[in-house]
């Protein structure tokens, strides 16, 4: 569409939208949902922020709002609008103030009344994207959480969690299954209340110890002081405002301290730093800034008008200090050998007694963020850090309490359950890796060697994990890794949970090392409760009605999960609120966070459904639906440590008829994507009672009177000589496939008995040259097809990396690519490594292995090219 | 003229000059012309365009977003204003009202500044002309303070004091007994008490003699005319002294060990008419002992003269005979010396001859040796008198022991130094005083370096102010615009990078590196008595005939939308700007009555007048400061 095209329309769009908007007055209509609620599009820069929101609601009584004033902007709040009128407090609205995420990465827009006396009036949310919210918790418990502030003052120290009188600290209670949404909430409430608060006297101002200088005496060049720290930079580039990549920057300052007499002298000269002096009273401060490069102004002509210099702060702590025009001074030049030359410059002076040059500051540009597809402005604060190097200061730089962050908090509130949930993790971790010992010691009639610790975990992780801390893992956080994964990670979000955060390393390390099933089969909480219901029917006698799906529709079900898995992963692309709904699909929701009791009834009937269904069929949820089960089996094709089989296990079918997950197949192999570790096929392997080929070894040594040698790691009797192995495998099995691959062994020609070097070179041509010889004799269109898409991917990879191209494009090409490289792939490179992955086990690929290694593997490449694009600082989601 | 660069020595001497000054001057000149044949081996002025900065001229522009590195402060001459420039852009900054009157600001309208110019008996200015020559700031401690500007008004014999924070004149006196009040100079400290190092005293040099009692008789004895030498307090900006001197004033410099003023003579012979004042070979630098005529003062050796009440001591030849006792010491200086400066060291003053080729350089401890007796003739301070060129004016030094002097006659800067001048005159063949020449276009008046009158002298431009601008810029009619040449002097080569053009007529500038200044931003509030603090004290009150209205601004409105006054009334409007914001400045103007002035920030003004004309009135702002500034207006209305 020719540009000019666009931007009629995108002017047509905006009329129709601003008539509509200003046709309903207030704009904001109350009590409709807030998730992803329109506001209006001039909320970020009206004055009059009350015409367009409803402030009266968040306090009580007023009846009348002035415009915006201060920085961070609020409104007062009067009782009416006479010449008499009385201020009764504030209104401010929280992304004026802070941009802090919740659990969606994006913030709870929330607006908060607050009195006179700083104690808060009402509060309300005028739009979140939090999907927790959506539909397995209803939006009701924010309001209910929300509630809790009224009354409480924003002096106290208030924390999600107990009070603690003695700390001095005020407890608001959590919302069960969104914690990170309410610390988040928390955060904002407070911040945006202190930042007020500050502003309006309620909070007595900070005041620091004023800066002893240590001076030297000495002249600094420029690259000296930005050496030493004493000068920084802070630069921001056109994507972080949204404008089209550039190599200009949007704007580059420089900026520093120039109350340190050796540092002023340097920049300033003798004299500029006398004439400087001499114009600041005791106890006030300035600074310098001047922009070297970039389009854009840091002083604007804002404060032309009002005086008010608005895109530039100086932050110290939770105090943030703006310019009037009287509170600059002209810059007339840096004396420092080697200083850039500028376009712009200007000294500012804190005169807060609350700031000190001792302690360290933060400079702040304010922008605006333009969305480049809807055109919404939003605010942007860019900051750079800086404290006086310690060699300036007499006694060093003094120390500073920073605040923990709010993550931190609770892993230390929370430290003894962390310590012994971790203990947990590592001790299933531990058993599990010494499962043979007990498999050893079990028999098929007697499993509770392996058992007692299963059913224990299994307790633990229903009663305690499930319930308890409520850290059931869920296919919405394999969305949000993905996503995190490609556009970008933030450890503080991962890390507020610290239990759900623990235990996916736990998921990670296991499933890599054994595969899923440790995790699904062992401390799943809804696998486990799923299974445990299933065993204690059969113990109560309901044996006879259990049953399991025929092996044919089992084998077909069971990618329903996987279905199900791309489903959601498919739609989070579009929309997260979306595939979060979808995500219902999981009961954990709805067992474990919330309770079936405080849901609406059809989520209680589907996990009643789920779990009737669990007596007369072992985890049928798990089997066929599970979208996390399916997103962990796909790299569970990869694990390193197998279960084991041997040869004979091809024609014997004793552990397939006992397997629980209907995991091995008719050759005797495994399905590690299936296979839930329930550890009875393990037991059989080393049970000479109970594992046919080793009964039958065991019969013929009893009767020939022969020593009873132990079992062997592969399985069988350890041989007498003169006989071998081979005599212990039944004749019918010895020429049927081997059950101890997934598929049958391949090695690809280039492997054999090469270098190091050259090993390396052919792995990653394996991993990224999915074309072959064979492949383009057999398939030529199709290889044709992939070369022409591979192109059109590294062209789209080169347009996103140039900035013409949005993330969400580049995923779509990503994923079409993948979808060919399987085929391209299967038609002539059809094999896939089995264990470690450093190692040379390769087998025939399935085409669910193909699957999985490619969707793994490009998932990986994907990631990498963007971390390495946001490194090279090309890319910005 | 590119033959003269040949050899400036040869052919400097011109026909036509010769005539411009006259057939009397020849004698003097010939001097001259003797004098620079002797030094032959002088340097050439730099020829041509190698003198001009050319390619490197983007050096000396400021950029979008640059700032000026100095200040130049400037005298407006008879238009008895005061100008501010940067450098090395050249920008015109401001143009500070003075002598004159000036509608924009309201200066002359404005009952506050008609108080400080001055008012007759009626309240109508005095004088509505000056002719500021020369500009001079406070000192301290041998340099710039940045308190105040002096700045004298030739034509009315006054002198007035810029406050330097907010660069408006705050007081102005009036010399008694003195006409053509042309040079002036702070002194730099006291003589006596050493913890007294900045400027006190400002010293006021009357060019024109009249007779004692100008009273309308005796007016034909030229011989009893007398120019007199004034101090003034500068902080009360009273008079304190005046001296009665043989010959006249021109220029003043003052030394920094505050102990000697000086000022230069041209017309030693008391001469009524030119040529009479160019009679005497040798006219004379005139030395003043401070400390010595404070002393007499305050022994009551004085006389006041015409009405004054000014101590006036006697500072002539005659009663100062004895070197001991002298309040004076007539140095003996080469004809019709024009312009005074003392160098950065302290150590000596710079006098040129102006119809003399020479500059004559008067060393300040052997003056000092002989007010002490100890130093027999004073000529005898004379330690050089180097030849420089024809129609040496003003000297201005740079810090490196080079002096650089206007020669008004040969359109030159020339740079000299001081210690190859000394041996020179000592007799040292070999030492050439001269060291750089440069055309400057043209006819350079007074010439000046950055820092140069201060300790800090740093070398680093020569402004050359120049009374003749003729074909160098697009031509504005008959009035030609004047030249204001900016020249490098960091290097050994003087280097012409700019050229300004300035209003008529600057006499003297400074040149200050604008660390050194420090304006406020906006005024105080609580500055001004009658402030009218808050919009809601804005009201009219009446007594008998005479109203006073107070008013304020506040973007984009005045504190009252209308007001009414009776026909004959005295009304006085006080009108206080209570916007904050740097900058924004309201004007205040009333059509019909001729009332136009602003106010500045935080500032209050006042003006009276006589309501003889009946009818609405529309008051307006003047000064753009709002989006609705044609919308800030109030009705005064008038009733008949």
């Amino acid at each position: 569409m020719p540009s000019s095209i666009r931007c009629v329309l995108s002017t047509l769009w905006a009329t129709i939208v601003f008539t509509l908007a200003s046709a309903a007055s207030p704009i904001y209509a109350a009590g409709s949902g807030t998730y992803e609620a329109e506001l209006p599009p001039q909320l970020a820069t009206t004055p009059d922020m009350c015409s367009l929101l409803p402030c009266a609601e968040v306090f009580p009584g007023a009846g009348h709002f002035s415009q915006r004033k201060g920085q961070p902007p609020y409104v007062e709040a009067y009782d009416n609008d006479t010449p008499q009128k009385k201020l009764l407090g504030y209104v401010m609205l929280s992304t004026d103030i802070t941009d802090t995420p919740a659990y969606s990465g994006k913030p709870v827009v929330t607006l908060i009344g607050m009195d006179t006396r700083g104690r808060f009036t009402g509060l309300k949310v005028l739009k979140h994207s939090e999907p927790i919210l959506l539909l397995g918790i209803p939006e009701s418990a924010l309001i209910n959480f929300n509630k809790q502030y009224v009354g409480k003052s924003v002096t106290d120290t208030i924390e999600v969690g107990p009070s603690r009188p003695d700390e001095n600290v005020v407890g608001v209670d959590a919302i069960s299954g969104a914690t990170v949404t309410v610390i988040s909430q928390n955060q904002v409430i407070t911040t945006s209340g202190a930042a007020v608060a500050r502003q309006t006297g309620i909070i007595a101002p900070t005041v620091r110890e004023p800066a002893r200088f240590a001076v030297a005496g000495k002249t600094y060049d420029w690259s000296q002081l930005v050496g030493m720290g004493a000068v920084q930079r802070l630069i921001v580039k056109p994507e972080q405002v949204g404008l089209p990549h550039s190599s200009e920057p949007f704007i580059e300052l420089w900026f520093g301290d120039l109350n340190q007499p050796d540092v002023g002298r340097s920049l300033l000269g003798v004299n500029g730093f006398e004439t400087l002096r001499s114009r600041l009273k005791e106890g006030e401060n300035a600074i310098f800034v001047i922009k070297t490069a970039g389009v854009e102004s840091f002083k604007g002509s804002g404060f032309v008008r009002g005086g008010i210099f608005d895109r530039v702060q100086v932050k110290q702590g939770a105090d943030s200090f703006t310019f009037r025009d009287l509170d600059s001074y002209n810059l007339y030049g840096l004396e420092a050998a080697g200083a850039p030359r500028y376009m712009e410059s200007a000294i500012f002076v804190i005169r807060s007694k609350a700031f000190s040059a001792a302690y360290p500051w933060r400079f702040a540009f304010l922008g605006n963020r333009v969305d480049e597809a809807t055109g919404h402005r939003s605010f942007a604060v860019f900051e750079s850090k800086y404290w006086l190097p310690a060699s300036m200061l007499e006694g060093g730089r003094p120390k500073v309490d920073e605040p923990d962050a709010p993550w931190v908090r609770v892993w230390k509130s929370q430290a003894l359950k962390i310590v012994l949930f971790s203990l947990l993790l590592v001790a299933v971790a531990v058993v599990y890796a010494f499962r043979e010992r007990l498999t050893r010691m079990a028999t098929h009639k007697n499993k509770w060697p392996v058992n007692i610790f299963k059913y224990s975990f299994w307790g633990i992780s229903i009663g305690l994990v499930g319930f308890g801390l409520m850290a059931q893992p869920s296919i919405t956080q394999v969305l949000t890794w993905f996503h995190s994964l490609l556009f970008q990670w933030t450890w503080s979000l991962f890390l507020s949970d610290p239990f759900v955060f623990l235990f996916w390393i736990f998921i990670i390390v296991t499933t890599f090392l054994f595969g899923r099933g440790l995790f699904c089969g062992w401390m799943c909480p809804f696998g486990s409760l799923s299974e445990a219901i299933y065993k204690v029917a059969r113990m109560v006698g309901l044996k006879r009605f259990q049953t399991a799906l025929p092996q044919k529709w089992h084998d077909r079900l069971k990618w329903l999960k996987y279905i199900i898995f791309f489903g959601l992963l498919t739609v989070s692309m579009f929309s997260m609120g979306l595939a979060e709904k979808l995500a219902e699909v999981e009961p954990f929701k709805t067992t474990f966070l919330v309770g079936i009791s405080n849901r609406a009834w059809p989520y209680g009937l589907f996990v009643a459904f789920l779990l009737g269904l669990s007596i007369f069929i072992e985890r049928p949820f798990c089997k066929y639906l599970c979208p996390l089960g399916a997103s962990l089996a796909i790299p569970s094709t990869f694990r390193w440590y197998g279960l084991k089989r041997k040869q004979d296990c091809n024609a014997c079918h004793a552990c397939a008829v006992g397997c629980g997950a209907q995991a091995i197949d008719e050759d005797g192999r495994i399905d590690h994507r299936e296979c839930l570790h329930c550890l009875d096929c393990m037991i059989l392997y080393s049970d000479t009672g109970g594992c046919p080929p080793l009964a039958r070894e065991r019969k013929r040594r009893e009767k020939d009177g022969l020593e009873m040698t132990p079992i062997g790691d592969n399985g069988y009797f350890i041989p007498l000589y003169p006989a071998t192995v081979a005599d212990q495998i039944m004749p019918k099995a010895v020429k049927g496939p081997d059950p101890r691959m997934p598929t049958d062994q391949t090695l690809p020609a280039h492997k054999h008995d090469v270098g190091f070097v050259e090993w390396v070179l052919l792995e990653l041509r394996d991993h990224l040259w999915p074309w072959s010889k064979d492949g383009w004799r057999s398939q030529r269109p199709l290889q044709i097809a992939g070369i022409s898409l591979a192109l059109a991917v590294t062209i789209a990879w080169l347009m996103t990396a140039m900035g013409s191209l949005s993330s969400g494009a580049i995923i779509g090409w990503w994923f079409g690519w993948s979808v060919y490289e399987v085929l391209i792939r299967l038609s002539g490179r059809r094999y896939v490594k089995d264990g470690p992955w450093w190692r040379d086990h390769y087998r025939v690929a399935g085409v669910m292995d193909m699957l999985s290694y490619v969707a793994f593997k490009n998932l990986l490449i994907g990631a990498a090219l963007f971390l390495v694009l946001k490194a090279l600082g090309l890319f910005i989601p | 003229m590119s033959d003269k660069k040949e050899n400036p020595g040869q052919d400097s001497v011109n026909v036509s000059r010769r005539h411009f000054i006259g057939t009397t001057a020849v004698a003097g000149l010939a001097v001259g012309v003797a004098a620079c044949n002797d030094k032959s081996a002088a340097p050439a002025a730099s020829a041509g365009s190698s003198a001009h900065a050319g390619a490197d001229v983007g050096k000396y522009e400021v950029a979008p977003g640059q700032l000026d590195e100095y200040y130049s402060f400037s005298s407006g001459g008879h238009s008895g204003e005061m100008r501010i420039y940067g450098l090395p852009s050249g920008r015109l900054f401001k143009r500070i009202p003075v002598f004159n009157m000036d509608c924009l600001v309201g200066w002359g309208i404005t009952n506050e500044s008609k108080k400080i110019i001055g008012t007759k008996a009626d309240g109508s200015l005095k004088y509505h002309t000056g002719d500021t020559h020369h500009v001079h700031p406070s000192y301290k401690d041998g340099t710039y303070d940045g308190r105040y500007i002096f700045v004298n008004d030739k034509i009315h014999g006054r002198l007035a004091r810029i406050r330097m924070d907010t660069m408006e004149t705050d007081k102005i006196t009036e010399l008694p007994l003195v006409q053509g009040f042309h040079g002036v100079f702070p002194d730099k400290r006291d003589p006596v008490d050493q913890a007294i190092n900045y400027t006190t005293r400002v010293f006021c040099g009357a060019e024109f003699s009249i007779p004692l009692d100008n009273n309308g008789k005796n007016m034909n004895d030229t011989k009893d005319y007398r120019s007199i030498f004034s101090c003034v307090d500068a902080e009360t900006m009273a008079v304190r002294w005046q001296v009665l001197i043989d010959g006249n004033c021109d220029l003043v410099a003052t030394s920094y060990d505050g102990k000697l003023a000086c000022t230069n003579q041209y017309n030693t012979e008391n001469g009524a008419h030119y040529e009479d004042m160019m009679t005497v070979e040798q006219d004379a630098c005139l030395f003043f002992n401070v400390a010595r005529i404070e002393e007499a003062v305050k022994a009551g050796k004085f006389k006041t003269y015409g009405g004054s009440k000014v101590p006036v001591v006697d500072g002539t030849k005659a009663s100062n005979a004895d070197p001991k006792t002298a309040l004076t010491c007539y140095v003996p200086i080469p004809k019709n010396p024009h312009g005074v400066n003392a160098s950065p060291d302290g150590k000596y003053y710079a006098c040129s001859g102006k119809l003399s080729p020479t500059a004559s350089l008067i060393e300040h401890a052997l003056v000092l040796k002989w007010f002490d007796g100890e130093l027999k003739n004073p000529r005898d301070a004379v330690v050089a008198e180097p030849e420089i060129g024809l129609g040496p004016l003003h000297t201005g030094f740079d810090g490196r022991g080079n002096a650089y002097t206007t020669l008004f006659l040969d359109s030159q800067i020339v740079k000299w130094n001081v210690e190859a001048a000394i041996k020179s005159y000592k007799g040292d063949k070999s030492a050439k005083p001269v060291v750089d020449r440069i055309d400057v276009q043209y006819q350079p008046g007074h010439g000046f370096t950055s820092m140069g009158e201060t300790k800090d002298a740093d070398g680093k431009y020569f402004l050359s102010d120049n009374k003749f601008s003729k074909d160098r810029f697009l031509p504005v009619g008959p009035l030609h615009p004047e030249t204001a040449q900016l020249i490098d002097i960091s290097g050994d080569k003087m280097k012409l990078v700019a050229d300004h053009a300035v209003y008529s007529e600057p006499h003297d500038s400074i040149i200050i590196p604008r660390s050194l200044v420090r304006t406020r931003q906006v005024y105080d509030i609580n500055d001004f008595p009658n402030a009218v603090k808050d919009a809601k004290d804005c009201r009219v009150e009446r007594k008998g005939k005479k109203v006073t209205v107070y008013l304020t601004s506040q973007a984009p409105t005045f504190g009252l939308r209308e007001w009414t006054v009776k026909r004959g009334d005295e009304v006085t409007i006080i009108l206080t700007n209570l916007d904050k914001v740097e900058d924004l400045t309201h004007g205040f103007a009333i059509p019909k009555y001729d009332i136009q002035f602003i106010v500045n920030p935080q500032e209050t003004k006042s003006v009276t007048f006589i309501a003889d004309k009946p009818g609405v009135y529309w008051c307006y702002c003047t000064n753009f400061c709002h989006a609705l500034h044609l919308e800030m207006r109030s009705r005064m209305l008038v009733e008949a």
